[in-house]
Parts: C-alpha cells; sequence; structure tokens
C-alpha cells in the first residue's frame, strides 16, 4: 500500500536535488562569464572571476615617476618623489613592498630598502615613495616597485565600449531605467485618479510615452530632437488607433497589440539602441550594420521556411497521394545529413543560377536547411490532429486549402511558434552559413558572430572581449524566447503524444 | 544590383551609407620612407578609376586596420578601390569561395602547403613573368622565398604563385631584463649557455621557462616550432629539408634527438612553469604572462616575433620586455639559423588592378607603411629599416636579413594530415609522457597513410 496517492514519495529530495544540481550547472558559468563580462583581460588571467568578487591581496608592480622629468638634487643627492595613489595607478591598503623580484615582500611601509650604494626607495602608508641616490642611480626609468595591497574589487563596462562602442550600455541602462521609473508613476497616477480602467488607461500611457520621449530630447541636449518626438507622436497615434480599434473590432485588439509592441521595440531600436548618433548612445558604426544585417537575414530565413513546411506537412499529413510515406520517410532520412556537406555544392548553384552570395543565397540556404527539422516537426503535430474535424469540413464541402487556412493553421499554432524559435536562435547564432553565403569580400556585409570574432582579433584568447560579446549577442533571443517560451513548452510536446 | 533589393531593410537601418574617406596615414614625403620611388610609380600607373580590388586574408583587427592604412596608398595611386576582409576560418572559406567560383582577387594565405593544393586544382593564377626572378634578387635568402612560392599548376608543371609578404622570426626567447637583472643573469650566446642558465636558474630555486601548448583545436603548434628550432641547431639545412619532404622518416634518430632535446625543457617539472601538465594545458596566449606575474613564474619564453601581442597591456617591447635570439650550439657549428613563418599572397582572381597591386608590393614603400605600424618583419631588402616601429622589430628585421639560412616553418609545409594533424597531437602526447619513439612512429605512420 505504499503507492497510495497522497503519500510522499520517498525520494523527492532526490529529484530536488538533481533539479538543484542542475540549475547550479547552468547559472555557474552564466554567472562566471557576467562577471568576466566586466574585468580586464590581465584580471582575467591573474585571477579566477570568483575572487574578483571579493578584496584580495595583491602584488602590484609599479614604476616610479621617471628620473628625467622628475628628479630634484639636493647637496649631491638625486631625488624622485610622488604617490601612487594620487597617480591612480594603485588603490587600497599597502601592506608591504619590495624592490627586487627576488624579494617582494622584504620592507614594511615606512621602511626604506637599501639598495647598495647609497640608493634607497622608501614606500609609505599612504602611497607616497622616496627614491633617492646619486646622479648616475637616479637615471634611466624609474625603479620597479613591487607593492603588495589590498585592492578592493575593481570592475569596468570598458568590454561593452569596445565591443557596442563608448557609453552605449550606460546610455541603455540610464534611459531604461527612466522609462520604467516614469511608467511605473504614471500607471500608479493613472490607477488613483481614473477608477475605469480600460480605454483612458491606454490613453494616458500613450501621452505619458510621449512626454517621456520628450525628455530624453532634453536629455540629449536637444540635438537632432526630432526623432524623439517622432517617437512619441507615432506612440500617441498608435494608442489613439488603439482605442479605436478596439471599440469597432474587440477580436482585433489583441493581434494590434502585438503590432503596437513591435512597433515600439523597433522605434526603440532605431531611436536608441544603435548608431543613429542621434541619441547619446551611439554604437560602434561597424556593431549597428552587422545588427541590422543580421536582423535582414534572421527574420525571412524564419519566416519563409516556416511558410513553406505548414504546406508540405498539411500535404504530408493529410492528403492520401501514392509515395506519400516515401516522401516522409526521406525528409526523416534528410534530418541526418550534414549541411556542409551542401556548402560547395549549393553557392557553386548559387553562382551560376546568378543569386551569387547576398542575402537572397542565405534566406534560400537557411530555408532548405531548416525545412527536413521544420516539416517533420509540423506533419507529427498535424496528423495528430483530431480526424473528425477535418471529414466534417470535407462533407461541408471545404477544399484542401481551406482545410488548412481555417482550420489547421489556427489549431498548429503551438508547434509554429516552437519551430520559429528553433530557426530564430539557430539562424541568429550562425557564422557558418552566413560566411560561405553572405559574406563577400567586399567587406559590405557582416553579421553579428562574424563582427564578434573580428573584435577577438586575430589570434583570438581576449576572453574579456568574448564574454562580453556572448551577452550582448544574447539580449535580442532572450527577448525573443521569454515572450514565446510559454508556446515552446507546449510546442515541445507536439506530436509526441497522439 | 543585389544591394537595391535591401534598400526595404535599408530604410530601417538607421546608419547612412557614408564614403569613408580614407586618410593616408603618413603623409607623403615625410618620415623615413622611400618616397622617391613611390612617387616614381605613381606617376606612370595606369589609371583604373571605377576598378575594385578585393583581398581575402586571415587579419583581423587590429592588423586589418593597418593593411587597410597600405591600400590607401594603393588606392591614392592608381584610382582602384581596394577592400580588405579577414576571417578566423580564412582556410576553410577560401577552398569554399574558390571551389564554387566566387573568389576574392587575392588571397593572403597563411600557409604555403594550402596554396600548394589550390594551384593543383588550377585555382590559382601564376604571377607575372620576371616576379621570381624579382623576389630571388631583392629578398634576403631570395631563392628559398622563391621555392616556397613555386607550386605546380593542374598540368604538373612548376609555376611561381606567392608572393611573401609579412614575415616572423620564430627563433626568439623572450625574458623581462630587469628580472634578469634582480637576478643577476647574463643573456646567453649559445645553446650551452641558454641550458646552464636554465639549471642555474633551477639551483636558485625558480622556474627558467613558460610554455604553453594549448591553442583551440590547434593545440600543439608551439611544441612542432621547439622542435622545429632544435632540429635547425642540431641538424645541417639539408638534413631539415629531407625531414620536411619525408624523405627521411619521422622516427629518424635524428629527429628522436631533436624531440628529446625540447623534452629535456617541457618534460622537466622543475624547468618550466606548472609542470609538464600545466605546459598542455595552459593557452600559448596565456603563457607570457607567467614572465610578468610578481613573483615572476617563469624567466624566458619561446615564441615567435608576434608573441608580444599577448604581452599584458601597457607592456613596452624593448623595456619591459625584450628577445634574444635562440641561440645555437656552439659546438655543433651550424651559423646562425633561422626559423620563420608568413603569410604569402596568391591571384584567385586576376584583373588590371591585380596586376598594378602585385607590382605596387615589390615597392618598398608597401613594406615600410605596414612595419612603421605593426609588427612586421620583410626579408626585402631595398627597404628603409628606419622604418620599423621600435627598435625591437628592427633587430627582428635584422635578424632575418642576416640569416645564414633561413628555414620555413616545417609544419606548414607538410601535408595538413601531418603539419596540421598528428604533427601537433603528436608533441602533447609527447608532453603528456609517450616516448619521442612511440610518438614519431605514429606521426610517421598517419605521413604514410596520407600519401
Amino acid at each position: 500500500m505504499d503507492s497510495i496517492a497522497g503519500k510522499k514519495p520517498g525520494l523527492t529530495w532526490a529529484v530536488n536535488l538533481s533539479v538543484l544540481a542542475m540549475v547550479l550547472l547552468w547559472i555557474f558559468p552564466t554567472l562566471g562569464l557576467f562577471v568576466s563580462s566586466f574585468r580586464t583581460g590581465d584580471q582575467i588571467v591573474a585571477s579566477g572571476w570568483w575572487k574578483a568578487l571579493f578584496p584580495a591581496e595583491q602584488i602590484v608592480q609599479l614604476r616610479v615617476a621617471d628620473p628625467d622629468e622628475n628628479r630634484v638634487e639636493r647637496d649631491g643627492v638625486f631625488r624622485v618623489e610622488g604617490n601612487f595613489f594620487l597617480t591612480g595607478e594603485l588603490t587600497g591598503e599597502i601592506q608591504a613592498f619590495g624592490v627586487s623580484s627576488r624579494d617582494l615582500g622584504a620592507h614594511a611601509p615606512g621602511e626604506a630598502a637599501d639598495m647598495g650604494d647609497g640608493e634607497s626607495l622608501a614606500v609609505n602608508a599612504d602611497g607616497s615613495y622616496v627614491w633617492s641616490g646619486s646622479d648616475d642611480q637616479i637615471s634611466g626609468r624609474g625603479q620597479r616597485v613591487f607593492v603588495t595591497a589590498t585592492v578592493p574589487p575593481d570592475f569596468s563596462l570598458d568590454n561593452y565600449d569596445t565591443v557596442l562602442g563608448e557609453g552605449v550600455v550606460q546610455d541603455l541602462i540610464s534611459w531604461l531605467v527612466g522609462a520604467a521609473l516614469v511608467g511605473i508613476a504614471g500607471f500608479l497616477a493613472l490607477r488613483a485618479l481614473l477608477p475605469a480602467h480600460g480605454p483612458v488607461l491606454a490613453v494616458g500611457a500613450a501621452l505619458l510615452y510621449g512626454a517621456f520621449a520628450l525628455i530624453a530630447a532634453l536629455r540629449a541636449g536637444l540635438v537632432g530632437t526630432t526623432p524623439f518626438v517622432a517617437t512619441g507622436l507615432v506612440v500617441v497615434i498608435a494608442g489613439a488607433a488603439y482605442v479605436l480599434v478596439r471599440r469597432a473590432m474587440p477580436e482585433a485588439a489583441r493581434t494590434m497589440a502585438w503590432v503596437l509592441g513591435i512597433t515600439a521595440f523597433a522605434v526603440f531600436v532605431t531611436d536608441f539602441g544603435v548608431g543613429t548618433g542621434v541619441g547619446a548612445a551611439t554604437a560602434s558604426e561597424d556593431m549597428a550594420k552587422a545588427f541590422m544585417n543580421t536582423l535582414t537575414v534572421v527574420i525571412p530565413a524564419t519566416v519563409i521556411p516556416i511558410l513553406v513546411a505548414a504546406f508540405a506537412a498539411y500535404a504530408l499529413a493529410w492528403m492520401d497521394f501514392p509515395g506519400r510515406a516515401l516522401l516522409i520517410a526521406a525528409v526523416v532520412g534528410l534530418l541526418v545529413v550534414p549541411l556542409q556537406l551542401a556548402l560547395i555544392p549549393l553557392l557553386k548553384l548559387h553562382n551560376e543560377v546568378g543569386i551569387g552570395k547576398g542575402y537572397v543565397g542565405t534566406w534560400l540556404a537557411h530555408t532548405g536547411f531548416g525545412m527536413p527539422l521544420a516539416i517533420y516537426l509540423l506533419r507529427n503535430y498535424m496528423v495528430g490532429l483530431p480526424r473528425d474535424i477535418i471529414e466534417n469540413a470535407k462533407v461541408d464541402g471545404a477544399t484542401d486549402f481551406q482545410i488548412f487556412v481555417r482550420i489547421i493553421l489556427p489549431l498548429s499554432f503551438p508547434a509554429l511558434a516552437s519551430f520559429a524559435i528553433f530557426q530564430f536562435l539557430w539562424t541568429w547564432n550562425d557564422l557558418l552559413v552566413a560566411l560561405v553565403f553572405l559574406i563577400d569580400s567586399s567587406g559590405q556585409t557582416t553579421v553579428m558572430t562574424k563582427q564578434i570574432v573580428e573584435i577577438l582579433g586575430t589570434r583570438g584568447g581576449d576572453w574579456e572581449i568574448l564574454a562580453t560579446s556572448a551577452f550582448v549577442s544574447i539580449a535580442v533571443p532572450l527577448i525573443v524566447f521569454f515572450s514565446m517560451q510559454r508556446y515552446l513548452v507546449r510546442g515541445l510536446l507536439a506530436g509526441s503524444v497522439k | 544590383m543585389k544591394k537595391t533589393l535591401l534598400a526595404g531593410a535599408g530604410s530601417l537601418a538607421l546608419v547612412a551609407g557614408m564614403a569613408h574617406a580614407q586618410d593616408l596615414a603618413f603623409a607623403p614625403g615625410e618620415g623615413p620612407f622611400s618616397w622617391d620611388s613611390y612617387d616614381e610609380w605613381a606617376a606612370n600607373a595606369p589609371d583604373l578609376s571605377g576598378q575594385s580590388l578585393t583581398v581575402f586574408g586571415p587579419w583581423l583587427s587590429p592588423e586589418d586596420g593597418y593593411f587597410g592604412n597600405m591600400l590607401a596608398y594603393f588606392e591614392a595611386a592608381t584610382g582602384v578601390e581596394a577592400t580588405y576582409t579577414g576571417s578566423d576560418g580564412f582556410e576553410q572559406q577560401i577552398v569554399i569561395d574558390t571551389e564554387a567560383g566566387s573568389p576574392p582577387n587575392i588571397a593572403v594565405f597563411p600557409q604555403p602547403g594550402l596554396a600548394a593544393n589550390l594551384a593543383e586544382q588550377g585555382l590559382l593564377t601564376p604571377l607575372a613573368d620576371g616576379m621570381n626572378d624579382w623576389v630571388a634578387e631583392n629578398y634576403a635568402a631570395g631563392p628559398s622565398w622563391v621555392a616556397l612560392g613555386t607550386y605546380a599548376d593542374a598540368a604538373g608543371a612548376d609555376q611561381f604563385y606567392g608572393f611573401f609578404f609579412n614575415v616572423n622570426v620564430k627563433s626568439l626567447v623572450w625574458y623581462v631584463p630587469e628580472n634578469f637583472e634582480d637576478a643577476g643573469y647574463e643573456v646567453p650566446e649559445t645553446m650551452e649557455e641558454l641550458i646552464a642558465l636554465s639549471e642555474q636558474i633551477i639551483a636558485d630555486g625558480e622556474t627558467p621557462w613558460c610554455i604553453g601548448l594549448a591553442s583551440g583545436p590547434a593545440t600543439g603548434w608551439p611544441a612542432t616550432d621547439w622542435v622545429e628550432d632544435i632540429m635547425l641547431r642540431t641538424q645541417t639545412p639539408d638534413v631539415y629539408d629531407q625531414w620536411v619532404s619525408n624523405e627521411i622518416p619521422f622516427d629518424d634518430p635524428r629527429v628522436i634527438e631533436a624531440i628529446e632535446t625540447f623534452g629535456m625543457f617541457a618534460r622537466n617539472p622543475d624547468m618550466v612553469a606548472g609542470g609538464p601538465g600545466g605546459v598542455a594545458s595552459t593557452d600559448f596566449r596565456d603563457s607570457p604572462a607567467g614572465m610578468f606575474s610578481s613573483p615572476p613564474q617563469c624567466y624566458m619564453h619561446r615564441q615567435a616575433s608576434f608573441a608580444s601581442a599577448f604581452f599584458p597591456e601597457g607592456t613596452v617591447v624593448g623595456e619591459d620586455a625584450d628577445f634574444f635570439y635562440f641561440p645555437s650550439f656552439a659546438e655543433k657549428d651550424l651559423g646562425s639559423p633561422v626559423l620563420g613563418g608568413g603569410t604569402l599572397m596568391a591571384v584567385t582572381d586576376p584583373s588590371p588592378a591585380v596586376d598594378a597591386f602585385m607590382e605596387f608590393l615589390t615597392l618598398p614603400i608597401a613594406h615600410e607603411i605596414m612595419m612603421a605600424q605593426t609588427g612586421f618583419l620583410t626579408p626585402h631588402s631595398g627597404v628603409n629599416l628606419e622604418a620599423y616601429n621600435n627598435d625591437t622589430l628592427r633587430n627582428q628585421g635584422e635578424i632575418l636579413l642576416g640569416a645564414t639560412s633561413f628555414r620555413f616553418d616545417a609544419s606548414d609545409l607538410m601535408p595538413a594530415a601531418v603539419g596540421q594533424g598528428s604533427f601537433w597531437t603528436g608533441m602533447v602526447d609527447y608532453v603528456g609522457g609517450t616516448s619521442a619513439e612511440d610518438v614519431a612512429g605514429a606521426i610517421q605512420d598517419s605521413w604514410d597513410a596520407a600519401k
């Protein structure tokens, strides 16, 4: 009687532990990458990212000021004085110092290190130092000093400046925080003032957005105000349209909301995200171009295969014709063919047909490579739809096309969405297909992945740039994933249970 | 054109396409450059306005920018619109592009072996007549450069395809002068002294060497450079050539001796920072950092001239870090052999602009502009050495010009299955503890299989 419902299974803790382990396994490296993206290359080589979060005792190699410019003579003794804290070379607390690489912590702060023949160097706890000796000794390069110091954690946004352009991240963050604050304040105010929610709220929010665009324009010093005003106007007009549509056709409001959201996103991206130079945020020109090129590749390369595959899947699932089973088997077989096999023949074909290297060729290639999975996934989902509905429709005189458009397509939405996510992520992250079919030697076509590889440099190895780029390029897929993930969860089960 | 198709997408695009008027990096007529020959050539250069030239190679930032600066002088002289694009997957992409029929005008090959493969398939166009004579006369050790750029064409006849541009010297040992000073060490002049110095450092309780072999899929290549350098110091250049062409087998006792000499450094836990385990797992880009840490983890690092790119930020080469020539054995009397590598330019899609560009590359100015900007070395004997960016580079350039024998990186000349395959992995196995005989035998087997 152990397995009676209501009794807790004995191994729950094992399940919980394994889930915890899996979550940690995923979070730990991601967090490491995130922390690393705020560190310099030298810091990454010197210590692990987990140490970066705490003050650490470090031995810092410093050099006193150049004697040729800074030395002062007094009674035949030459001196160079300075302060490591004031020059910004050192932060934290000095524990010890040394002048030879063989004995790094030889002296306590305040003590003078004797370097022989009357030459000496003293470093004090306040960072000041005195290097004194004869004319000959105090010349050439500044003396090396090894200072053992407790250094506070040190992070910078330099990597993001390298990847995106100067100051882009700071501007984006301050803009987002500002937008969120204004949005929340506006929402609370409206709710308090107007108990009747609905249309008025929408108009209010649109007006608020317009007002905020004006504030943003002021913040940018009224330079290039037009796009900001335009943004506000677009949103106000769209908001008004939304209200009208909502009144007239309530069922279309949902679609309208999506359109509005996408418009707002596009406006946001064009205004603040990338390289217009009108806002305070100006992404590096190359990255902006690569971002737009990537979108140009990804959106058609996601939409085209879905369109084609949906038709094919319907035919393979519900239309009777000889050889159908063989065709399905062929499609399944194609799933295992590595796309690398097709690179040269396909590019040859494109050259012969006259498409050459370019967007059209890239869309076609992505479509072709994505097609087997798309057809397989959609066909398995569609074949699981209730036969009765389709037969009823046929009895009522519906053609195959009508059945497809009116019945199958709406019902298959989860499968379509899940494939769209897969295809979007794969084309977004793709470098190989872009290199082969898109990027020619004219240098005009580039995509994000290629741009990131280029920033990494000829011999690679700039881990800090790699970590930063990973977080930059993940942004758009994250938005897509989170906005569509509820379909993914449903869609992943597509075809698995009949 | 196709691009008009994209006007729709482009309307969303924010960046108005701007013509980047590229300023010349160095004002004509100034500085240590050979302006006279450039002006003379530019005056007679054909007017090729409206034509374009595409160059595709392995250099990414910042080298691509430097190369672009050099192209600007060619553009100024001829009116050609020249563009350079780089890719880290150059080796694969050039094969795809040439075979499929959409090649760039000029490809920059990092490995002669790859260029030879393409030449054999008839995908490269031989350089103009007389180019090989020019290289033989104007490059130091000219005939060996001509030989390295000459491959069989589709019909089996030898043709001159490859023009070497951008060479690096591999026989260098990097060190931190102030660390040597603190410890009272002297720069060794002979291999015997170098070994004695290493033992001295061990006796002082420190570690002499930093060696890192990890390099992603190419892990192991730094060790092949070590073995090649030692081969040149223990055997005559003839034996080296026979080894490269497999006239003597890879498991010849002379090769095994070279591998074991490398093992004397890399397999001795006292000799190398992190021990043999650290050698195999340390990234070659990270390994020089050991010299600059405090306290220093090691005192010397043998790596090609480009190693300075991986030194910590702010390191002044020549002051904070310097190099000495990886010395030869005094007792062997083999002169001062130099091991090097380099990139070669070959024509993949001929045009009048390409001809003009290859001619431009023979001018000293094309080399001097590169020398003045980056770690670019040239065997061109007509250049003004004053143009080198710093003294360190000038010294390396002089090593190159003064080499009694210059040999190209053997692994780049061997068949890909060996030179970019079993030789790399074999060296990792060797450092991991497999005997030199077993490793060399396995590499020879893979060579036999590749024939």
